[in-house]
C-alpha cells in the first residue's frame, strides 16, 4: 500500500517535470524575439542574424532543440547559455545557494506562521477579512514597507542584501532578513486564509463538539480529533505556498540586489535564453512537485479513515 | 516619534549593529584602498566575452580594467594611445603601423605580441553582428604581424582616423584563446583575484605599465535595479553606484557624506521619424515636428533637469559635432504654416511607439504628443514591451522613441545612415551624404576631415528624421570619499583604474 502511493506519486512528479519542461521551453521560444536579436539588440543585418542563428542552434526546430536539450539535461549537462556561452550549471550552480538559503529562511517563517494565523482564524473566521487583505499586498509593497520601517527609520537591516564575492548567505544572516520576511509574510497570509476554513470545519464537526462535551481535555481532542483531519490540508498548503516562494524570490531578489536564482531567471527571460530559463523553472517545479507529491503521501498515510477502508 | 525614543532607536540600532558587526568587518577586511562599485548589469548577460555585444556596464568595467585597449578617448577629444604608441599610415591611407608599447605581459608572466592583438582585433571584427561593425573599416584578411611589437593594419577603403576607430573595445587577449566561457587572462591595470562576471573581485596589476593606480583592489559587482544600486551606497555597502537616474540623484541631493557626479551629454531619447513614408517623407512635416517640440519642458520632465536642450544634432559629444549652431526654438506659428503646406491643414494623425526600457521614454512621448496637439496633430501612443522594442520598433516604426548612448558619429553613421546600414532607421538614403562622409574618412588633414564631418551633420540635423530634443547627463552616486571617477562622454566612462578613496 505505502509502496504504491509512493511509486504513484513519483512517476505523477516525473510526469508533470515533463510537462512543466515541455511547456517553458515551447513557451519561451513561442515569445516574441529571440537570443539572436537580443544578442545584436536589433543592430544586425538578416545575413549576419541568419549566420548568428545557425551558430546558436537556433535554425533547428524547436522539438529537436527541446529533445537534444533534455537529452543533455538527462546526462547532467543543461548546455550553454544562448547569450554568454557561459554553461548552464555554472550558472546556476553558483546562484543555487543564495536561492536556497533565502527560499529556505522563508520557508521556516512561513511554515508555523501559516499554521498559527490559520489556527486563530479558524477559532475567529471574524478575523479571515483582515487576513485576505495581508495576502492581497503584493509582495513588493511589503518588501518595500519593511525597508522603509527597519532599514530608513530603525537603521537596523541593511535596504539591500549584497552578497560579497565568495560568501555565502549563513556568514552574513541579517543580510536574509527583510527579504525572507518580504516573502514568508504575504504568502502565510494567503496560506492561513485557505486552510482557516478547514480549521473551522473540523472545529465545527459533530465528534469534536461530542468529544468536548463528553469532558476529553482540550490536548486530547486537538491530536485525536482535530490533528488527523488537518494534517493532510495543511501540507498541501504549504507545499503550494513553497511555490509562491519560490515565484516570489524572482521579483524580491532583484529588489534586494540578491544574486540568485529569481534574478537570473527574470533577465534570462528578458533575453530570450531558452535553456537558462529552462534549467532554472525546472529546478523550481522540481521543488513544488517535491513538495505535493509528498503532501499526497502524507494525505493518504494520514487520512482518518485509511484503516477503514 | 520623540526624542527621547529616537535616541533609544539609535542606541538599540547601535548596540545591535555592533553585535553582529556585518557590514563594518567587510570593510576592514580589504582595506582602505578597496572601492566597491555597483554597476548596471543583469546576470543573463554578464559575460567574459570582451569581444562581442558587451550587454553590461559591469562587464565593460571589469574588462577595461582586466585588459589593455589599443587607445581609448582621452581628454579634449584626443586619442589616448594605450598598448599602441605611434599610428602610421601610408601615403594612401589603406595601410597603417601601428607600434606596440614593448615590455608588457598578461598576468600570467606571457608577453603581449602584436599577434594576440591581431588575434583580438581579428576576432572583434568576426562578431561585427554583434558590436555594431565597430571595426568593419578594416581588412583584417589582408591584416598582418610585421614584428612582435608592430602590426599592419589593411583597411578596405582610404581611412584617415585609425585612432578613433581604435578608441573602442579592442581589448587584447592572448592568440588563440578559445573558450570565453570563463574569464580570459589579460594584461590590464588590474587582474581578476576571486568571483565571477556577475560579481568579480579584482587586484592591482603592479607589473602594468601605467602609472600605478592608487586603489589596491576593485569589487564590480552587476545590479540590475537602479534603487538597489542607489541604496547599496547609501548604506555604506558600495562606495559607487552607476547610473542611479534622475529621482534618484534629487531625492538624495546634497545628503551629507555622498556626491552626484555628472556625466555630461551621456544619453538621449530622440524621435525617430522614416523619410520613406507618409507623413514623414515629407521634409516640411519633419520640420514643423521638430519646430513644435517643448525643449525645455521635456528636459525638466524627462531628465529633472539632469541635462542639456538638444539642438537635433545626433551626436552633440563628439569631437566633429558643429558647436556654432544657433539653437533651434519652438516656433509654433512656422510649424503650423509648415504642415498646412504640406496639405495637413485639417490636422494630422500618427502613432507615436515608446517603451520603458530606460527611466523616462514613455513621459518624453506622453509629453510630446501633448506638444505636437498644439499644432494640430493627434498622436497616439503606442507603449510596446521593452524585451521587443528594440527588434519590432526600432528601425521598422514610422515614429518612435529612440535611445542613443554617447557613440561617436562615424559609428552611428556606419549604424544607421549610410545606404549600406544594416539598420537605417530613418531611410535616410543620400548618396551625395555618403560620397560626403567617404571623402571625409579618406582625407588626412584633420581641419578640412573635421569640415567634412561638420557639414554632414548640419545636413542630417536640417533634413534628416531625428528630432534630439535634449541630452541626459549620467548620474553616478559615489560616498564622498571617491574621486576622480571618469567623466567623458561614451567609452571613457568605463575606465576607472585612475579613480582614488580617500583614506
Amino acid at each position: 500500500m505505502i509502496v504504491r502511493t509512493v511509486l504513484m506519486a513519483t512517476a505523477r512528479a516525473v510526469l508533470v517535470l515533463l510537462v512543466v519542461s515541455l511547456t517553458v521551453f515551447v513557451a519561451t521560444d513561442l515569445l516574441p524575439s529571440d537570443a539572436a536579436l537580443a544578442r545584436t539588440s536589433g543592430r544586425a543585418g538578416a545575413e549576419q542574424l541568419a549566420a548568428l542563428r545557425v551558430e546558436l542552434g537556433l535554425d533547428r526546430p524547436v522539438w529537436r532543440r527541446y529533445l537534444s536539450w533534455l537529452g543533455g539535461l538527462l546526462g547532467g549537462d543543461g548546455g550553454v547559455s544562448l547569450v554568454t556561452g557561459r554553461p548552464v550549471t555554472d550558472l546556476v550552480g553558483r546562484r543555487l545557494p543564495a536561492t536556497l538559503a533565502l527560499t529556505g529562511s522563508a520557508l521556516v517563517l512561513m511554515v508555523p506562521l501559516t499554521l498559527l494565523l490559520a489556527w486563530l482564524v479558524g477559532r475567529r473566521p471574524a478575523c479571515s477579512g483582515a487576513l485576505v487583505g495581508v495576502a492581497a499586498v503584493p509582495q513588493v509593497v511589503f518588501a518595500a514597507g519593511l525597508v522603509t520601517v527597519f532599514a530608513g527609520l530603525l537603521r537596523w537591516l541593511p535596504p539591500v542584501s549584497l552578497l560579497p564575492a565568495g560568501a555565502t548567505p549563513l556568514d552574513r544572516p541579517h543580510l536574509l532578513v527583510l527579504p525572507a520576511l518580504s516573502l514568508a509574510l504575504p504568502i502565510a497570509a494567503f496560506g492561513a486564509g485557505l486552510l482557516g476554513g478547514a480549521v473551522s470545519d473540523v472545529l465545527r464537526r459533530p465528534h469534536v463538539s461530542d468529544a468536548v462535551l463528553r469532558g476529553v481535555p482540550g490536548w486530547r481532542v486537538a491530536t485525536r480529533h482535530v490533528l488527523p483531519f488537518l494534517l493532510a490540508p495543511a501540507v498541501r498548503v504549504l507545499a503550494i505556498g513553497l511555490g509562491a516562494l519560490l515565484a516570489g524570490a524572482a521579483v524580491i531578489e532583484t529588489m534586494f540586489g540578491y544574486a540568485g536564482l529569481g534574478e537570473l531567471l527574470v533577465s534570462s527571460v528578458a533575453t530570450r535564453d531558452v535553456p537558462v530559463v529552462a534549467a532554472v523553472a525546472m529546478l523550481a517545479a522540481a521543488v513544488v512537485v517535491a513538495g505535493l507529491a509528498l503532501a499526497d503521501v502524507v494525505a493518504t498515510l494520514t487520512d482518518p479513515y485509511r484503516r477503514r477502508r | 516619534m520623540t526624542g527621547r525614543s529616537r535616541v533609544l532607536v539609535v542606541v538599540a540600532a547601535a548596540a545591535l549593529l555592533t553585535a553582529c558587526s556585518g557590514s563594518t568587518d567587510q570593510r576592514q577586511a580589504t582595506g582602505g584602498d578597496a572601492l566597491r562599485y555597483a554597476a548596471v548589469g543583469a546576470p543573463a548577460t554578464a559575460t567574459n566575452d570582451p569581444h562581442g555585444g558587451i550587454g553590461n556596464q559591469s562587464d565593460l568595467i571589469r574588462f577595461a580594467l582586466l585588459y589593455d585597449v589599443l587607445a581609448k578617448p582621452g581628454d579634449g577629444g584626443r586619442t589616448e594611445p594605450r598598448l599602441a604608441t605611434t599610428f602610421t599610415p601610408s601615403a594612401d591611407l589603406t595601410r597603417w603601423t601601428v607600434a606596440l608599447r614593448p615590455g608588457v605581459a598578461f598576468s600570467d608572466g606571457r608577453p603581449v605580441r602584436a599577434a594576440d592583438v591581431l588575434f583580438s582585433l581579428r576576432r572583434i571584427h568576426q562578431k561585427a553582428a554583434e558590436n555594431f561593425g565597430r571595426l568593419q573599416m578594416f581588412d583584417m584578411a589582408a591584416s598582418r604581424v610585421v614584428d612582435d611589437h608592430t602590426v599592419e593594419l589593411a583597411t578596405t577603403k582610404p581611412y584617415a582616423d585609425v585612432p578613433r576607430a581604435l578608441e573602442s573595445i579592442t581589448f587584447v587577449v592572448p592568440d588563440g584563446t578559445a573558450g570565453f566561457d570563463r574569464p580570459v587572462v589579460g594584461s590590464g591595470p588590474f587582474r581578476l583575484a576571486a568571483g565571477d562576471a556577475e560579481n568579480a573581485v579584482l587586484e592591482r596589476n603592479d607589473s602594468w605599465w601605467g602609472p600605478a593606480p592608487q586603489l589596491r583592489r576593485i569589487e564590480v559587482r552587476a545590479l540590475p535595479d537602479p534603487q538597489a544600486r542607489t541604496q547599496a551606497v547609501l548604506s555604506g555597502q558600495a562606495d559607487v553606484a552607476a547610473d542611479i537616474g534622475p529621482a534618484a540623484a534629487r531625492q538624495v541631493g546634497d545628503r551629507q557624506g555622498f556626491r552626484v557626479v555628472h556625466r555630461p551629454t551621456v544619453t538621449m531619447y530622440p524621435f525617430v521619424m522614416r523619410l520613406d513614408r507618409p507623413p514623414f517623407d515629407d521634409p516640411r512635416v519633419r520640420e514643423a515636428f521638430k519646430l513644435a517640440v517643448d525643449r525645455e519642458e521635456l528636459v525638466n520632465k524627462v531628465f529633472l533637469g539632469y541635462g542639456a536642450v538638444g539642438n537635433d544634432l545626433i551626436t552633440p559629444a563628439d569631437p566633429s559635432s558643429p558647436r556654432d549652431l544657433p539653437q533651434r526654438e519652438r516656433d509654433l506659428d512656422r510649424a503650423r504654416e509648415l504642415l498646412a503646406q504640406a496639405g495637413h491643414a485639417n490636422g494630422l494623425a500618427v502613432s507615436l511607439h515608446t517603451t520603458t526600457s530606460y527611466p523616462g521614454m514613455d513621459t518624453a512621448a506622453t509629453l510630446y504628443a501633448a506638444q505636437l496637439a498644439e499644432i494640430g496633430v493627434d498622436v497616439e501612443i503606442v507603449t510596446d514591451p521593452p524585451d521587443t522594442y528594440w527588434t519590432t520598433v526600432f528601425a521598422k516604426q514610422d515614429f518612435y522613441t529612440g535611445f542613443y548612448g554617447g557613440i561617436p558619429f562615424t559609428d552611428v553613421a556606419r549604424v544607421s545612415l549610410l545606404g549600406s546600414s544594416p539598420t537605417n532607421e530613418t531611410a535616410w538614403q543620400r548618396p551625395a551624404w555618403d560620397r560626403t562622409f567617404e571623402e571625409a574618412l579618406s582625407t588626412a588633414d584633420p581641419q578640412l576631415r573635421g569640415g567634412l564631418l561638420e557639414q554632414l551633420q548640419r545636413q542630417l540635423r536640417d533634413e534628416g528624421g531625428y528630432v534630439v530634443w535634449g541630452v541626459a547627463d549620467g548620474l553616478d552616486l559615489t560616498t564622498d570619499r571617491v574621486h576622480d571617477l571618469p567623466t567623458g562622454a561614451g567609452f571613457h566612462s568605463n575606465f576607472i583604474e585612475r579613480t582614488r578613496l580617500q583614506r
